[in-house]
């Protein structure tokens, strides 16, 4: 008996002796979570993963989110009102209305802009230090790799550049966050002005161009990624804002070039049908200089990629509100366009932009009432008194995928257009005493609209008006500032030099004191 | 002595059908006990024990069971299956200074404790008819608050000494030496017995994990040489909604509806459903409509237990079904059986087996349905016969007056009636242990295997429905998920005990291996028949439900432990205790750490300068110190994670009618730290004593603890992202006071038990950082909560309201109005709004004038009970209740963007209408406007509360050999609070955005044992 006593005592003694030699009982990596270490960058087969990542990110929610498509369309006067009943979401109207005190500054969409923006900025920022990383492993002798890492490199810095520009248009002075891997820098770093932020724009754009794929979005290898024309756009778009309304500015030199080149590469070409451009055949067409491109792989049901969470898409946001008895063409309404912006497209008898631009439903909305689409669709009317939704996010049932039944899912979203490019040189040549007459041409032909000869300037501000009408991009705002026209239009509420920007939210504030 | 042989006088005539009977009574820390033992059912027949615990008894043949009590003891039935029975008594739950109290891998004699365990008075504990054991225990026990949710399974919130982490409130759960988050799946009637190790010199022992203090879960188990004992413990009763929150009405709505231009929904209800404008027709109370006035809730539970001289038992079974209060699909049912067996093989090798199996099924319901029906309009009907679409139930829709639809305006009902989300599981705890004395009464080896086996199956199915255009569903949805969890723990105990004259000592050495995982599995598919045989994903299921998406995830974590407990005392008078223990972790890249701790005891009363006074029964001074880990932190790899897979790859190609494909692509996230386990640093000083003739007994404890390496979140600016780190620290600390009075007067005898805890919370450092804000998700932009150094974790901030306006010269008359009014003339501040105060008098509204408005954590927390009883009537009350907390009505902040949701009957009944009329709530325009809808004290109200938390009345039936008692309970029947919401008991930050409401709870029950 006593030996038995005896093994046990050497075993008590024992056990936790051969535990505690099992050192590797104690290292275990975390379950399923991969390292980034474990990347292999010498494979450059895998290097536009972190490109194709940004992409998803800008797609996602990063340039679509449901606040901040209502935030940035409210200062447009192409755009009613915020929710279907005005009274939600109160800051929304207040914005409308150039309020600029703490109960906008508290709004929490705000935050969820400057988030938006930013976020995909770090996104663009850490994608760069893992193409650093494949760079690093390419021998010198590779230069066709060695150029592909430049290539992709330029086009996630487009991203990064269209997210300033976004966030600079909405906030005014904002920071230019190029590194973010110190967070300790993240709490400091200062704001930079409107115009540094732009000048950064070009700067980058300027060295892009060099890298970027001498193609057309839609013949890339990446099919629908950013080329070289995006990036000259993008620089275009950054001068003119520069510029403003001086004439004499150096920047419209720079707008006129950059769109030059553009046209002079012979490769863009306005979509025919203005109406079907913003439907499914006219996705990534000829026109699309950036576009954000998503998927529902032709299944009825799974697998789809949306911009935003499942019920508040871009699209089901804007799709039509009230009793819609079932129909896919159906979303919560909000956003509707303006009786102004449908009185200013009928008064110039603009009937193609009239008839993509502006989706009725009813008689004045009436809910007892129905109206039916051009593509056939019945969209009922609606208990809010909402007359008009925006046509240009609609999308025919004919053309979902059979057994979809959300709006809008399958398109994408058009960022930006060759149409912008032509008025833009237009605008530039006008502007520098040129005749700006063929670019203006083109687009009025394909809105079915006569040419006009020795085009002003102001008519080229209205055709931007008309062509770009309920796009979301904040560009009629934008274009009302630039030219020093926002106070004409919005009267005494809007204070130049204050109603330009929103304030930065409070939260940013409270997280850096610089933002100040 | 003399009168044990007085005793010894008493017995009967050794007659010639007598048999001998030797024994020996013990305690169970082996001390022997003088004990009185008579033959059960005839007190004549009887004898004592000597002060070595030894007696001889003759008792007549047909004998087979003896009465064996003692003073101090709980009196036991032993039965008689040879001629020689060791009897072990068991301490007296009363205060008792031999009383054994469990503790971390052991036992302790209650009078030489250093450290504050509170141990459960089971009795009490037993009258509460709830469903899970740690509500019981509201208010009961110093030190310990409790939050309960409604919803039936649902874990409540336990919180021991305050908040000292951001990640893991809760205490660790030990039962029968198995590590649980929570102790959901008992039943209350499964445990024997429960301590609270809430300082270090009790909670050290355990290492990383006893930050949050250590719950001690013993469950029921025989004991050599008992009597078999089969009870049956059961209560049927029902539940009520309590404290029901008063919506407006249809008539309030309407005028606060017109007032607010929202008349145009007035106006479409009075001409869909009739009245006149000012009297609606239409008038939907949702909550009664949401809740069922009666919710049925029983629990039945039978022991059997017992033991011969070599081996004892326990077997239990026992039931609990709850249904909620919502009146939805939504109960929660719970099936135990437990088995236990001891045998003792030889007289110095024991082994054990004890094991749990649990089933349990729950259906959970849609706590957003709660949400709803504070919004919902009670101008639009539950059913609404006349929507043409509406399928397969005819819901109402607020579209119908003309209102949105979408989230925030759903038909709370319809939520709650659509929602069908089950989980099913079960799990089996088997633990077995050897134990050998490898020196007797002196060294004893323990080993003991835990393990944990859990699977559970979670179904979410939507059925297919509609009722408006955003309120449908057009196409059934089922998610089908299983989960394992597969843990074990061994440990190997060595105990050392042993004395020289008035030197007594004891060493524990001690060591610990564990292993936690967890992996989950789910599928979900599209078109799945609404049958619930038919729930199926993949190829060849009914329907065309083939599985659109799947998934795994998992987690496993190892640990080691080495651990070492010394105590010793002098004459029981001088006591030390220390502790210490070194755990390693794979969840950190730091691997190690070490957690010592030490205690003091001095017992005054055996001091000769004591001796002569008759006040104390009992003084004891205690103080400790020591550090006790908190590894409840998310596990942390210190280095950039890849995301990778479909979420993270962009779409190319989606070209015309061509679809888009994804590019593999992926994201790293490059905000990471190297984390460890936070550290707590505890001191505590207290005194125990009994006094006047143990008739009040009582605990006063000082307690300080320090968070070191205090892990969270900081946010990172620009980003939802947030990075997680050991950034600082924070404190906690307060008194805890714990008071009994005992007495009988006649045949009545009565109790009355107090407790109370403060606590003062403060945050000491952020590293580096100025503050860090917080608050409930989506809403912390305009509502938010603060962490600041030297100020309580996450108070609520915003601007302090000093009144409302009442006319336009007092707003001329205000810088901050006139300089508003004039920068905004469209929206002016007119009479009727918010007068914020000016904190730093610079004449403008800015983000300086935000202050601390309070903070969620009462500063006390308390609770009382009374007792009596009266020849066979016994009756206890007991209250329980707290103060000095907030609550964020985030309800009625909620109106910042949604304005035409209806509101709470006070606040519509207290508007401001005009001048004077109040200085507090503004007017019903003001109410929707912006500037009165700012994070302000408004919105912050007092969470204090007092609630009778049981009241029980119970009779005793002498039946022979079948004592039986029959109670019926009321259980949480009254609370009293100012609070303006359903219920004062809000869990997390306190952000009260809609809770599931506690019910009162009404029953029956009967006990009866043979």
């Amino acid at each position: 008996m006593n030996t038995f006593k005896y093994i046990l005592i050497a075993s008590c003694i024992a056990v936790p002796l051969s535990m505690s030699s099992c050192k590797k009982f104690l290292d275990k990596p975390l379950e399923n979570q991969q390292r980034s270490e474990e990347i292999d960058y010498s494979n450059t087969a895998l290097m536009y993963g972190p490109v194709s990542g940004v992409y998803r990110s800008a797609a996602d929610d990063n340039l679509v989110h449901w606040i901040d498509l209502s935030i940035r369309c409210m200062r447009d006067d192409d755009y009613l009102q915020a929710a279907p009943n005005p009274n939600d979401n109160p800051e929304l109207m207040a914005i409308k209305n150039f309020q600029n005190d703490v109960t906008v500054q508290s709004y929490w969409g705000l935050n969820q802009s400057w988030i938006s923006y930013y976020s995909l900025v770090i996104a663009v920022n850490n994608a760069l230090i893992e193409l650093d990383n494949f760079a690093a492993k390419i021998p010198a002798s590779n230069t066709k790799d060695l150029i592909l890492n430049k290539q992709y490199k330029a086009e996630v810095r487009f991203l990064r550049a269209y997210a300033h520009l976004m966030a600079s248009r909405l906030f005014g002075n904002v920071p230019i966050l190029i590194d973010s891997e110190n967070i300790g820098r993240l709490a400091t770093i200062e704001k930079s002005t409107a115009a540094e932020v732009r000048q950064f724009i070009m700067a980058e754009m300027n060295e892009c161009i060099e890298d970027l794929e001498d193609a057309r979005p839609n013949q890339s290898i990446h099919i629908g990624a950013v080329t070289k024309y995006t990036a000259l756009l993008l620089k275009a778009k950054a001068a003119a804002d520069l510029a403003g309304n001086d004439n004499g500015s150096p920047h419209w030199e720079e707008v006129l070039d950059a769109t030059n080149k553009i046209i002079a590469s012979n490769k863009f070409s306005l979509y025919p049908n203005y109406y079907e451009l913003f439907k499914i055949p006219g996705k990534l067409a000829n026109e699309s200089l950036f576009e954000l491109q998503y998927s529902d792989f032709g299944l009825s049901t799974g697998d789809i990629v949306r911009p935003g969470v499942d019920w508040g898409t871009f699209f089901k946001w804007q799709g039509p509100s009230g009793d819609q008895k079932g129909s896919p063409i159906s979303g919560a309404g909000w956003v509707p366009p303006s009786q102004d912006i449908v009185d200013f497209l009928t008064n110039r008898g603009d009937n193609e932009r009239l008839k993509t631009t502006i989706l009725y439903c009813g008689i004045n909305g009436n809910p007892a009432t129905s109206a039916t689409t051009p593509s056939g669709d019945v969209v009922y009317g609606n208990p809010f008194g909402v007359k008009y939704f925006n046509g240009k996010a609609y999308l025919p049932k004919a053309q979902m995928t059979a057994g979809r039944m959300e709006y809008g899912a399958n398109n994408n979203v058009r960022i930006l257009r060759y149409a912008d490019v032509l008025l833009l040189n237009a605008e530039a040549k006008v502007r520098k005493g040129q005749n700006g007459d063929e670019p203006f041409r083109l687009v009025r032909e394909r809105a079915k609209l006569g040419a006009i000869s020795n085009v002003t300037l102001n008519q080229i501000l209205d055709e931007r008006r008309a062509e770009f009408a309920c796009e979301w991009w904040g560009e009629r705002f934008n274009d009302l500032v630039r030219t020093g026209k926002a106070k004409d239009v919005f009267g005494a509420k809007f204070i130049p030099g204050m109603s330009e920007s929103l304030p930065i939210p409070q939260t940013q504030i409270d997280a850096n004191p610089n933002f100040r | 002595m003399a009168s044990v042989a007085l005793l010894s006088c008493l017995t009967n005539p050794v007659s010639a059908q007598n048999r001998t009977i030797t024994g020996k009574v013990t305690n169970e820390l082996g001390i022997p006990l003088v004990a009185s033992i008579t033959v059960s059912g005839d007190s004549k027949i009887g004898t004592s024990s000597n002060e070595n615990g030894d007696f001889t008894i003759s008792i007549p043949q047909n004998s087979s069971y003896l009465m064996v009590s003692s003073l101090g003891y709980e009196t036991k039935t032993v039965a008689i299956t040879g001629n020689s029975v060791n009897i072990q008594l068991k301490a007296n739950a009363d205060f008792n200074l031999d009383e054994v109290v469990v503790v971390g891998y052991g036992t302790q004699r209650k009078g030489d404790l250093t450290a504050p365990i509170s141990t459960v008075n089971m009795q009490d504990m037993a009258k509460r008819t709830v469903s899970n054991p740690m509500d019981a225990l509201q208010g009961a026990v110093t030190g310990v608050q409790i939050v309960s949710s409604g919803a039936p399974g649902s874990t409540p919130s336990v919180r021991v000494r305050g908040v000292g982490s951001f990640n893991n409130e809760s205490p660790l759960y030990v039962v029968d030496g198995m590590f649980m988050d929570n102790i959901d799946f008992l039943n209350p009637n499964d445990i024997a017995d429960i301590s609270i190790l809430k300082d270090a010199s009790g909670a050290a022992i355990y290492g990383v994990r006893a930050a949050n203090g250590v719950i001690l879960v013993t469950t029921k188990k025989g004991s050599l040489n008992m009597k078999s004992r089969v009870t049956y413990n059961g209560f049927a009763g029902f539940q009520t909604p309590t404290n029901m929150l008063k919506m407006a009405n249809a008539q309030q709505y309407a005028h606060y509806a017109t007032a607010t231009g929202n008349g145009a929904f007035v106006k479409n209800s009075v001409e869909k459903f009739g009245g006149t404008e000012t009297n609606p027709a239409m008038d939907t109370d949702w909550f009664n409509e949401l809740l069922r006035s009666k919710a049925l809730i029983t629990n039945h539970n039978v022991d059997v237990m017992g033991g011969s001289e070599k081996i004892s038992y326990a077997f239990g079974l026992n039931y609990v079904k709850q249904e909620g209060i919502m009146d939805a699909k939504n109960n929660n049912q719970k099936f135990n059986m437990r088995m236990q067996a001891d045998a003792k093989v030889t007289d110095w090798l024991k082994v054990g087996f004890m094991a749990h199996l649990n089933n349990f099924k729950s259906y959970h319901p849609d706590n957003a349905a709660f949400r709803q029906a504070y919004f919902a309009s009670p101008l639009y009907p539950v059913y609404d016969p006349s929507l043409e679409l509406a399928k397969p139930e005819k819901f109402g829709s607020s579209t119908a007056i003309g209102m949105q639809s979408g989230f925030w305006y759903n038909n709370p009902v319809a939520t709650a009636f659509y929602r069908n989300n089950q989980t099913r599981g079960f799990q089996i705890l088997p633990s077995f242990y050897v134990e050998a004395e490898l020196w007797k009464d002196k060294i004893t080896f323990k080993s003991q295997l835990s393990q944990r086996y859990q699977s559970t199956h979670n179904i979410g199915y939507n059925p297919i429905y509609y009722i408006d255009n955003d309120q449908r569903n057009d196409r059934s949805f089922l998610r089908s998920a299983q989960a394992r969890n597969n843990n074990y723990i061994l440990d190997n105990l060595l105990t050392y005990k042993d004395g020289a004259g008035k030197h007594h000592w004891t060493v524990l050495l001690g060591q610990s291996s564990r292993e936690e995982r967890w992996r989950e599995t789910w599928v979900q598919a599209n078109d799945v028949p609404e049958s619930e045989e038919f729930w199926y994903v993949g190829v060849g299921a009914q329907g065309i439900g083939s599985a659109t998406g799947y998934g795994e995830r998992g987690s496993r974590n190892a640990g080691i432990s080495y651990f070492t407990r010394g105590t010793y005392d002098y004459d029981n008078k001088y006591l030390l205790t220390a502790t210490f223990r070194a755990d390693g972790s794979s969840k950190y890249q730091t691997k190690w750490g070490y957690f010592p701790s030490v205690g003091l005891g001095w017992v005054l009363t055996k001091e000769k300068f004591m001796e002569n006074q008759t006040l104390f029964n009992q003084l004891k001074i205690r103080g400790s110190w020591g550090k006790l880990g908190n590894d409840g932190i998310q596990p942390n790899a210190g280095y950039a994670t890849v995301y990778s897979g479909n979420n993270f790859s962009g779409i190319f190609g989606s070209e015309g009618t061509t679809n888009g494909t994804r590019i593999p692509g992926y994201r790293v996230g490059r905000f990471f730290s190297q984390v460890r386990w936070e550290v707590v640093e505890e001191w505590d000083g207290g005194l125990d004593f009994a006094l006047l003739n143990n008739r009040l007994s009582g605990t006063v404890d000082y307690y300080h603890r320090t968070t070191h390496d205090l892990a969270f979140s900081r946010p990172i600016p620009f980003s939802w992202d947030r990075v997680y780190g050991n950034w600082g620290s924070v404190a906690n600390s307060g008194w805890e006071v714990g008071l009994q009075w005992k007495d009988k007067i006649g045949a009545l005898g009565y109790a009355i038990a107090g407790n109370v805890t403060t606590l003062k919370n403060t945050v000491k450092n952020l590293g580096g950082l100025e503050n860090i804000m917080n608050g409930y998700p989506e809403w912390s932009a305009e509502f938010p909560a603060r962490i600041q150094i030297n100020e309580p974790i996450n108070y609520y901030y915003g601007y302090e309201v000093a009144g409302v306006y009442q006319n336009q010269a007092q707003i001329d008359a205000d810088p901050i109005a006139s300089a508003y009014n004039k920068q905004n003339p469209n929206s002016p501040i007119v009479p009727g709004y918010f007068q914020y105060k000016d904190q730093n008098n610079n004449g403008e509204l800015d983000e300086n004038d935000r202050i601390n408005l309070g903070n969620y954590l009462p500063k006390i927390t308390y609770g009382f009970n009374l007792a009596f009883d009266y020849k066979k009537f016994d009756m206890s009350i007991a209250f329980q209740g707290v103060s000095g907390n907030k609550i964020h009505n985030l309800n009625r902040a909620m109106r910042r963007k949604y304005n035409q949701m209806n509101v709470d009957a006070a606040f519509v009944e207290n508007l401001w209408t005009g001048e004077g009329t109040s200085n507090t709530h503004p007017s019903a325009a003001g109410s929707v406007a912006s500037w009165n809808l700012q994070a302000s004290s408004f919105f912050v109200e007092s969470g204090a509360y007092l609630r009778v938390q049981n009241i029980q009345l119970g009779y005793n039936f002498d039946f022979p050999k079948l004592p039986t008692r029959i109670f019926v309970t009321a259980d949480r029947p009254f609370i009293f609070t100012k609070y303006n919401g359903f219920t004062p008991e809000v869990s997390e930050m306190g952000f009260d955005a809609n809770v599931y409401p506690i019910a009162s709870t009404y029953s029956l029950g009967v006990k009866v044992s043979f």
